[in-house]
Parts: C-alpha cells; sequence; structure tokens
C-alpha cells in the first residue's frame, strides 16, 4: 500500500483554533459601517388572496429606509430544479403557506424594521387550504399552483427488470408501509446574510449558506444581473444539512434592499423563521412489496411512495427521484419498480436532508429483510452478506459500484457488536439489530443543466517559495472539508499541511457545486489534487532544467525534493537562493534541496506559478428518464448495528449502542470521518426517535423552537463504535468517497430492527416516542394473550 | 425575538423588593433566574413595564436546616439545592425532581421558587413539595403568611400568591424514620425535557407489621396543577407494604385519581397509564428506601 505523509491521519483541523477561541467569525458577527436592518413580512395565513398591501405607515415610520414587495422585486420565478421555479421572491397574488413571503423592510435598527412589519398593512381573501396528501388530491381540493391539477408536483414511473416475474417467482413475499414525520434541519446557525452594492455596482452577499455557486447564479438570475458582478461569500457556517443547499427568499429580499437603500443591509432568520422556511425532509409514504426464494435471494423489489411536498418544489423533484433510485443497492437485485408522487400543500415546503429522499425507504425495505430472514430462519446479517454487491457490480437502475467494501462493513459491525454472541441471545426487553446503506459521493450531474466543471480550484504558490495558497469556492459548514483539501493539497505538492493556507468559500475563488450530495471530499478533492499537480508540475519543470534533470526523475515528499538515483549538484541553485536572502537566518542548510528553494526559483523563472484544476465525473447513468438522480461517480456503504433495551410498561426505548462501519475510500482525514459518523448517528437517532414537525389545524408550526421539536441531547446518545473501512475508489481523489450520508441510512432500520428483537413489536411509523411503542406493545400483548 | 423594553430595579433586601412592588403593583414582576420570565416575555405571552430582580437578595438563597425542617430559600436553584447534604440524605426525591429540571446550563439559573410560581402541571419540582408536605413561605408588607403547598396552586400558571407578596420560600418537614420517597418523570427524551408525566411518592411504613402508615402521591401533567393521588393514598393505608399494593394503588391513582388531556406532547390514554406504571414504581423505590 502506498505511504502517504498527510492525508489518511488524524491532522488537527485548520478551523479549530479559530473555532476554540471564538475568533471564528459568522454572518451574525459581522457589521458594516451604515448597516441596516431588514426583516419580513411574512404570510400569517396558510392560503389566501392578497387583494392589497398598504406600505404607507411602515414608510413613514423614522428610522424605516426601505419597504419592498413583489413590485420591486418582481415577477422572476426561481427555485432549485429551473424545470421546476415556482417561487417568487415575494407573494404576488397569493399567500400558500403560514410564512410565505409578502414584504420586506430595511431600517437603522432591528427595533424599528420589526416594528414597520406590523405597521404593513395586507387585506386577504382567505381561500380553502389543504395539510395532508389526502386532502390536497381531492377531486375539490384548492389548487396551490396553476397547471398542477390534483396538486401533484411531480410523479415518478419506473420498472427495472420484470418485477411481477421476480414477485411470482419468490417463495415469500412480504408487503409493509412506513411512514416518518417532517423533520428539522434543527442546525445550530440559523440562516443569516448581509447584502451589499459597491460604488460600481457590484453586489456582495455574505450568507450562511451550503452553495455559494448556486446562491449566485439565483441571485444574478432574480436580480437581472451578471454572474460576474454578484459575488457570494460563505464566512464560517453553523450547518446546514441540505436546507441551506439553496437560495432562500431572505438573501433575494436582502439583496433588494441593498439595491434600494443602497447601503449594507443586514437579516437572520429567528428559530421559528426556520421552521417556517422549512426545506427539510418530507413525510414518506411508503409502500414496499419485496419479493425473495427460499435460500434468502432477493427477487424483486415493488415501491410506491407518497411525499408530502408542502406549498412549494425547493429540492423536491429530486427527492422524489432519489427516493426511488437509492433503494435496490447495496444488494444484488434484478426486478425493481418504483411509482413515486410528490403533493403540493399548504404548508411549508420540503426539500433534501442528510440521506437525500432515501432514509424512509431503507427504514422500510430493511425491516423487509429481517422477516424474510426471520421467515426461513437465516441470520438476518447472513441474509445481507447472501445478497450483498461486490466491487465493480451495477444495480438494475445503472449505478455503478467501483468500489464497495460493504463486507468488510458487515464484518467489521458483526465483529464490533459480538454480533454472533448476542444475536438471540439477549434477555427479554433487550435486542440487537442490523442494517446496510449506500450513497452517492456527489450527485453525477449538476442541479440546472449544464456541462460546467463541479469544481475548479486553484493553487499559487507565494512568491518566497515557502507557502502554497489554496482557492476553493468549496464551502466548509462544519463537516471539515477546508482541512481534507488543504491535506490533498500537502500531500500533492508534497509538503506539509503547515505549509498550506486555504481559503474557501468565496464564488471569487472559482466554481464549486457547494456542499451537498457528499460531493466535495471527491469532486473538490479531485479538483484541489489537480491544481496542485499542474503547481507541482510547474516547479519540477523549472528545476528540470536549471539542474539538466527530467522531470520524471524527481518528486517532493515531506517539504523536500526527491532525486530518483544520484541527487545532481544544486548549489548554485541554493547560492542564488542565499543571495535573495541576505541578513536572513533561516537559510537552507539540509543535505536534500528544499521545497523552498525550488519553488523560490521557479517564481525568480516564471513570475507567478499557479496551478489550476477542475473536475467533473464522467458520463453516468442510464437512458431511462430520470436516470441521472442516483447516479454518482462513486458509492460509500454502511453497515450499523443497534443494541436497544425496551421498557416494557412504559414504551421507552434506550439505544444502549450502535456499531457503525462506513467505507468511505482512503479516509483522507480519520477523526473527520468518524466525526461525520457520529453526527449521522446522532441526526438518525433523533429521527427514529424524537423528532417531528407538528402543526395545528392553520397549518402553523407547534413546536417551533428546539425545547418542544426534539433534537437528540448528549444523554440520549449512546456510545458509538466507528468503525472506518477503507476501500480504493478509483474514480475518488486518492481514493476517497463519500460519509457525510451515507452513514446515515443504517441507523433508523438498525434501530427498529433491535426493537422487534426486544420487544416482539414492529413499527410502521416514526418517532418512536414512548407512546407510540406503548400502544404498540399493549396490541402485541392483546393479540398474543399476555398480561 | 427581542425582550421588551422594561425597567430595572435591583433591591437588596426583602423589605426594599416589597416597597417596589407596591408601588408598581401589577406592571411590574419579580425576577429570579429568569428561564421563564425572560422565555415569556420574548414570546410576548406577557408584558412587563418593571422587572425586580431578587438575586441580590442574599436571604433568598438560603438552605437552612432546622433538624426537624429544612428551610428552603425561593432563589435557591436547583443546582444549590442538588447539592446541599440534607437534600440529598433526607430529600431524595426533591433531589431527583431538581435534578431532572432542564440542563445544567438551567440548573444553575433556574430556582424553586420561581419553578412553583411558574406553576407549570408537569413542573420538576412540585410534586416532591408535595409529597414532603411543603409549606410555602409569603412575604407582604403586611406581614408574614403561610399556606400548605397543596392550597397555593390555582390552575396552569396560576398560584394564591396576591399581587403585592413575595414568595421567600419553603418549609419541608423533615421525614420521619422507615419512611422514603422516589420522582420519576417520563419524557420523550433524557435531558432537556418537558414532562409528559411525573410523578413523587412518599411512603412511611411499620418495620414490624411492615404495614404502611402514611403514604402520599403526587402526579404531574394530568390535572390543571399537579395534584394528590388522594384514592390511591387512601387505598394504601394499612396495607402490607409489597409489589401488590403498589400495583393496585396505580391502578386507583390511574383510574380514579388522574384527569389527563390530549396535546400535542402525548394523549390522555398514554397519560392515565403511565401514571399507573410510575405510581407503582416511585412507591417500590421508596418502599426500597425507607427499608435502608
Ligand atoms: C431550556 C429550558 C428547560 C427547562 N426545563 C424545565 C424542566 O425540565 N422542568 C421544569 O419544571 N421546568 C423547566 N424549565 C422552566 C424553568 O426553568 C423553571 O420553571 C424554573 O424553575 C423557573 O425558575 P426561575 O428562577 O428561572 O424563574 P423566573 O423565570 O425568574 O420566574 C418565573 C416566574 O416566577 C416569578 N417569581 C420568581 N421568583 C419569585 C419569588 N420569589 N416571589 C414571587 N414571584 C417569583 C416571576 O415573576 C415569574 O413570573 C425550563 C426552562 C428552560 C428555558
Amino acid at each position: 500500500m502506498k505511504e502517504y505523509d498527510v492525508i489518511s491521519t488524524r491532522a488537527n483541523r485548520i478551523d479549530t483554533p479559530d473555532k476554540a477561541t471564538g475568533r471564528a467569525v459568522f454572518v451574525d458577527d459581522i457589521s458594516r459601517p451604515g448597516m441596516l436592518y431588514g426583516a419580513l413580512l411574512q404570510s400569517p395565513h396558510a392560503h389566501a388572496k392578497i387583494i392589497s398591501i398598504d406600505t404607507s405607515a411602515a414608510e413613514k415610520l423614522k428610522g424605516v429606509k426601505a419597504v419592498i414587495t413583489s413590485k420591486d422585486a418582481g415577477d422572476i420565478k426561481y427555485g432549485v430544479s429551473p424545470a421546476r421555479y415556482d417561487e417568487t421572491v415575494f407573494a404576488i397574488d397569493k399567500v400558500r403557506y403560514v410564512g410565505d413571503e409578502i414584504a420586506a423592510v430595511a431600517a437603522e435598527s432591528l427595533d424599528i424594521a420589526l416594528a414597520a412589519v406590523e405597521l404593513i398593512k395586507v387585506e386577504y381573501e382567505i381561500l380553502p387550504a389543504v395539510f395532508t396528501i389526502e386532502d390536497a388530491m381531492k377531486d375539490d381540493a384548492p389548487l396551490l399552483h396553476e397547471g398542477s391539477p390534483k396538486n401533484l408536483c411531480a410523479e415518478v414511473h419506473q420498472e427495472f427488470g420484470n418485477v411481477e416475474e421476480g414477485l411470482k417467482n419468490s417463495d415469500i413475499v412480504i408487503t409493509t408501509k412506513m411512514k416518518n414525520k417532517r423533520q428539522d434541519g434543527a442546525f445550530i446557525e440559523m440562516q443569516g446574510c448581509i447584502a451589499e452594492f459597491d460604488n460600481l455596482g457590484v453586489l456582495t452577499l455574505t450568507s450562511s449558506t451550503q452553495v455559494p455557486h448556486y446562491v449566485q447564479r439565483t441571485v444574478a438570475m432574480v436580480l437581472g444581473m451578471d454572474v460576474g458582478k454578484v459575488r457570494v461569500i460563505k464566512p464560517y457556517v453553523g450547518a446546514g444539512f441540505g436546507i441551506k443547499a439553496s437560495a432562500n427568499p431572505m438573501e433575494l429580499a436582502c439583496c433588494f434592499l441593498a439595491k434600494k437603500t443602497r447601503k449594507p443591509v443586514k437579516m437572520n432568520y429567528t428559530r421559528d423563521q426556520v421552521f417556517m422556511l422549512a426545506r427539510a425532509r418530507h413525510q414518506f409514504s411508503h409502500t414496499i412489496t419485496t419479493g425473495a426464494k427460499k435460500d434468502g435471494t432477493l427477487m424483486a423489489i415493488k415501491h410506491e411512495c407518497w411525499l408530502d411536498g408542502g406549498a412549494y418544489t425547493s429540492f423536491g423533484i429530486a427527492t422524489v427521484y432519489y427516493t426511488g433510485s437509492l433503494l435496490g443497492g447495496p444488494y444484488k437485485l434484478d426486478n425493481m419498480s418504483y411509482d413515486g408522487y410528490r403533493v403540493y400543500n399548504n404548508k411549508p415546503a420540503c426539500g433534501a436532508q442528510r440521506g437525500h429522499g432515501a432514509v424512509i425507504a431503507r427504514a422500510c425495505f430493511e425491516q423487509q429483510l429481517d422477516m424474510i430472514a426471520e421467515k426461513i430462519g437465516m441470520d438476518p446479517l447472513q441474509l445481507r452478506i447472501k445478497n450483498m454487491m461486490e466491487t465493480g457490480d451495477t444495480t438494475c437502475n445503472d449505478l455503478n459500484m467501483s468500489s464497495f467494501g460493504m463486507s468488510e462493513c458487515i464484518e467489521a459491525v458483526r465483529k464490533g457488536s459480538d454480533w454472533d454472541k448476542k444475536k438471540g441471545h439477549m434477555p427479554k426487553g433487550k435486542g440487537i439489530g442490523m442494517a446496510c446503506g449506500f450513497f452517492v459521493s456527489g450527485a453525477g450531474y449538476p442541479i440546472y443543466r449544464s456541462d460546467t466543471w463541479h469544481g475548479t480550484v486553484i493553487v499559487k504558490l507565494t512568491e518566497d517559495g515557502g507557502t502554497a495558497l489554496v482557492y476553493t469556492a468549496s464551502a466548509e459548514i462544519g463537516q471539515g472539508s477546508d482541512t481534507a483539501f488543504a491535506m490533498i493539497a500537502a500531500e500533492t505538492l508534497g509538503i506539509p499541511l503547515e505549509n498550506i493556507r486555504l481559503a474557501s468559500g468565496d464564488t471569487d475563488m472559482g466554481v464549486d457545486l457547494g456542499a451537498y450530495s457528499s460531493r466535495q471530499t471527491l469532486m473538490t478533492g479531485h479538483a484541489t489534487k489537480d491544481a496542485a499537480e499542474h503547481a507541482k508540475k510547474q516547479v519540477l519543470e523549472v528545476l528540470a532544467e536549471q539542474l539538466k534533470v527530467p522531470v520524471e526523475s524527481m518528486d517532493i515528499r515531506k517539504g523536500f525534493i526527491e532525486f530518483k538515483g544520484k541527487a545532481p549538484d544544486f548549489s548554485e541553485l541554493r547560492t542564488r537562493y542565499i543571495k535573495e536572502h541576505r541578513g536572513w537566518i533561516d537559510n537552507p542548510k539540509s543535505e536534500k534541496l528544499t521545497f523552498r528553494e525550488a519553488s523560490r526559483i521557479a517564481f525568480l523563472e516564471k513570475g507567478s506559478i499557479v496551478g489550476t484544476g477542475k473536475y467533473k465525473p464522467h458520463l453516468l447513468g442510464g437512458k431511462f428518464k430520470g436516470a441521472a438522480v442516483g447516479t454518482s461517480p462513486a458509492y460509500g456503504c454502511s453497515a450499523q448495528v443497534a443494541e436497544v433495551t425496551v421498557d416494557m410498561e412504559t414504551g421507552q426505548v434506550t439505544i444502549d449502542k450502535i456499531t457503525d462501519a462506513h467505507d468511505c475510500g482512503k479516509a483522507i482525514n480519520l477523526t473527520s470521518v468518524e466525526g461525520q459518523m457520529q453526527g449521522s448517528v446522532s441526526m438518525g437517532i433523533g429521527e427514529t426517535m424524537h423528532e417531528e414537525v407538528i402543526f395545528d389545524k392553520q397549518g402553523r408550526v407547534l413546536n417551533h423552537d428546539l425545547a418542544e421539536y426534539k433534537i437528540v441531547t448528549s444523554m440520549d446518545m449512546p456510545m458509538v463504535e466507528a468503525i472506518v473501512v477503507e476501500s480504493a475508489e478509483p474514480n475518488g481523489p486518492y481514493g476517497a468517497k463519500e460519509v457525510g450520508e451515507g452513514a446515515i441510512m443504517p441507523t433508523i432500520p438498525a434501530i427498529l430492527n433491535a426493537v422487534y428483537d426486544a420487544a416482539g413489536v414492529r413499527l410502521y411509523e416514526l418517532p418512536l416516542t414512548p407512546e407510540r411503542v406503548y400502544h404498540a406493545i399493549q396490541e402485541y400483548k392483546e393479540k398474543n394473550n399476555i398480561k | 425575538m427581542l425582550l421588551p423594553k422594561f425597567e430595572f430595579h435591583e433591591p437588596g433586601t426583602i423589605k426594599e423588593a416589597l416597597e417596589l412592588k407596591k408601588k408598581w403593583s401589577s406592571t411590574a414582576r419579580f425576577l429570579a433566574g429568569g428561564t421563564d420570565l425572560l422565555v415569556h416575555l420574548k414570546k410576548k405571552i406577557i408584558t412587563t413595564d418593571h422587572i425586580i430582580s431578587l438575586q441580590k437578595i442574599e436571604a433568598l438563597s438560603q438552605i437552612r436546616d432546622n433538624k426537624d425542617s429544612v428551610e428552603i430559600g425561593a432563589c435557591a436553584t436547583m443546582a444549590k439545592i442538588s447539592g446541599t447534604p440534607v437534600i440529598k440524605e433526607k430529600f431524595s426525591a426533591l433531589k431527583s425532581g431538581v435534578d431532572n429540571l432542564g440542563t445544567h446550563l438551567i440548573r444553575n439559573r433556574a430556582t424553586i421558587g420561581g419553578n412553583v410560581t411558574n406553576a407549570s402541571p408537569a413542573g420538576d419540582s412540585l410534586p416532591a413539595l408535595l409529597i414532603y408536605k411543603a409549606v410555602v413561605l409569603l412575604e407582604s408588607l403586611d406581614g408574614k403568611r403561610e399556606i400548605p403547598i397543596e392550597e397555593f396552586f390555582k390552575g396552569p400558571g396560576k398560584t394564591d400568591m396576591k399581587v403585592d407578596e413575595i414568595l421567600t420560600g419553603f418549609r419541608l418537614p423533615t421525614p420521619p424514620a422507615h419512611s422514603g420517597a422516589h420522582y420519576i418523570q417520563l419524557g420523550k427524551r433524557k435531558s432537556s425535557e418537558i414532562n409528559v408525566v411525573n410523578v413523587a411518592s412518599f411512603l412511611e411504613f411499620d418495620p414490624k407489621t411492615k404495614k404502611i402508615l402514611n403514604t402520599r402521591i403526587a402526579l404531574g401533567s394530568v390535572a390543571a396543577t399537579p395534584i394528590r393521588a388522594l384514592k390511591a393514598e387512601a387505598l394504601l393505608k394499612d396495607k402490607i407494604a409489597e409489589e401488590a399494593s403498589f400495583y393496585k394503588a396505580g391502578e386507583i391513582a390511574r383510574t380514579e385519581d388522574c384527569k389527563p388531556i390530549d396535546d400535542f406532547r402525548g394523549s390522555a390514554a398514554y397519560r392515565r397509564a403511565m401514571v399507573g406504571v410510575l405510581t407503582k414504581r416511585t412507591l417500590a423505590t421508596a418502599f426500597e428506601l425507607a427499608g435502608k
């Protein structure tokens, strides 16, 4: 195996000193001279016609600098996927959910802005509203959007192989339903932004976003500006989980306010506004039929799913495709069909969240695998091994597993959890369960149809030769991507990590599609490697000329030039370097020629040494409609074992331990990989156990804070044994692939299977509140005459 | 969500605090830890023109062991109560109540007086105060007043306190020998939780006959105020302290003593069922502790 100097270690994160000392700057820490504060007027009604808007009283309030409505912002539609643009910055004719934006104010203080918002008079004509899929699909249901009969936002119908045949040839056929609840991302930093125009008309938007690039394009489009005149900067960000993966209406409103006032304007969401904007995980209602042979061979999956979409499409069109495309793997399966429907209603729009589209389908299906195993008397772990895909396999919907450490993952959790000893031998009330999953390492295609590079990176060597500057427009949002790219740059250049300075999250630095679909390590990683190789090549070419040795006979490692065979005499170069530094005390004395010397000489010969790198995936996927969604240059995979205790009297479930193995290709930074695994498990547990956005009958979120919307606390987190499994991914930089989302896939079903093992009950609806589990246990006791 | 504007007062004595309160009357509110008050102000659930902080009044945060009773100042924080030896040794149900309230950060600020004045049916320290027969100590410029805690709660957020009164603390008689008590709260997660049901039980028994001499059971989150399960208590009188009795008491508490409602935190049916389970479990543990 190749030895690495920088990657594949537990290097300290480069943002740790800033974060540990409180010096990390987030949007809300930033202030500008003369800055104004913005506030939004959002609809109190779930569905209403706007008859009139009177802003005169608000405009007259002292300290108010601008009040804007759709009259100012226009009617340009935007959204996530161009084919599905269905939002305007401000409501024009009607509002579609409680929270729909109607107007915005900029004022000298937030107090004044909020007071002014209250002074805006809107006359509404209340329209009937629908809040469920069932109500939205009724014949006489009010329609949210023209051109979407029955409030159907999107539907997908796919069949691979022959499902009917597959089921006919099955010995066991199981049909179950599964339903989750609408989620909130519950990131710690609420969205915020500052928009400002300079005197030349260039707009800079500083925002808490995962995707500076998409925000830049959306802002440019909606404001009618050149992309080159819009700069989006992402400072430190307190997570996003998918919710910050598109432009939000506040960002756009803020730009319009800055344009109108010609002053910097800052806006922030409060926590209840975060809940109002939503854009997190949908509520999915799955019905899956799975067929298998007596020996455990999986034959076919028939899959139907209904997505409760909310008022707009947002990521929904991608979600409804992902839900189908990411189900079959990581198992060999020839026949799979999918019918997916996403339905509009008068609740906030749902979007993408960690494990986009695929998490609840997996929760349904992986339970069925356990049911099949039970029926045929097979260890569920064995059943999975039997059906598992291997490196090089392609799913029936054309997803190619160019590396796949699935069996290593299963073996790792088997050993790590002591599965063989525990399965079937747990005392009453205690249980053990497992599940597997896989996920994309970056979407194979950008959100807008384009041949664009998915990432470009610049590596520039400083003139003294000592330091390499890495510029990437990628988004560090807490996951550790800056550190990963600094490590990749250092490894590739052959210099220590301390000699890298990295700047990211700024659209002026290049193109990067951003932090979503677990894409950055692979894609931005590639571009970084490419750029660093380019810079390194330029240095070595100068050296080759100067020392009269072929480029191929040289390499750079740990900051020194390595020569194959005997090193040439480089004393002339060294003298030249030292002459440049009279009075300096740290001139090189080493036996080997240093990178610093080589790179300085290169600068003297050629001027700035700038390496440029880029990446886009090769052509991926099949030819059928929707084939693009789910494609990726590589797939991560994982297996998890959950151990639980169920209180048979109260229904309380305690998760005692999670053993988690994930194949992330080559781990660039082992600690970061484990961090993502732990984080995924924690989010998965939250979804399984507690999380649920609850609405009242008027479509208002009832639990719009983190007291009543319950994410896991440290007290709820079990021991997580995170086992990193490495494979050599041919399409990844140094063989690296994803861990950010794939690691959440098995969590929910592993817990559900463990609960069944402990209590004998199968739960088909989340979350597992004590009450829900209690009722299931009561039902089970009644059915089985247990007192 | 911004705090509304108000005038802030910081008296050094109870008397000064009472004078300010008399002056501003219902347009003023006392501030102890602020973990309810500030939240309610930010959410615009309440408004106020004046805030009278009690944080500078040392006398209010004392905990005194009088041997036959213990006096807990209204402004004693949950963290302080939890760390006080006499509470740990003799009032374990109260300790467990205050330990289950909120998070470390909240417990460092939240006071027992604030928890009682807030009078949430789910309040974590309230069931324990009920089963330890706490006496509420009140003071106004006209003098002092004492009232049993059972009579103090009038509804969610409502108490017997008058506009010009201050809550100075609680007196809890020291539990007799051969007695024990326990508290269990049930929520959806393990910390920072608003209870779905919470129950505290006290039990005193005769070690010779094993008969129950005295028992008090308090139920939270199943009525407009925390309540005593009087029928279950009556049933236990003179019964042998054993699993079967505790189970029966739980059944009575579940079917006859509580009147829970449905809300988004839990259904009435589940709350009822849990009253049964938690009553049984708290009694069993109280008995176990009484035997020690
Ligand atoms: C994140 C969070 C979690 C929480 N978790 C829990 C929990 O698990 N369990 C629980 O029971 N509660 C919980 N609470 C609620 C709150 O912390 C408690 O009710 C706390 O005990 C209130 O005490 P305080 O000192 O902060 O009261 P404050 O907010 O200062 O006051 C509350 C009310 O009492 C009045 N008041 C206070 N002291 C006096 C006095 N001496 N005389 C007269 N009036 C007075 C005030 O005017 C005010 O109306 C939580 C709160 C938060 C913010």
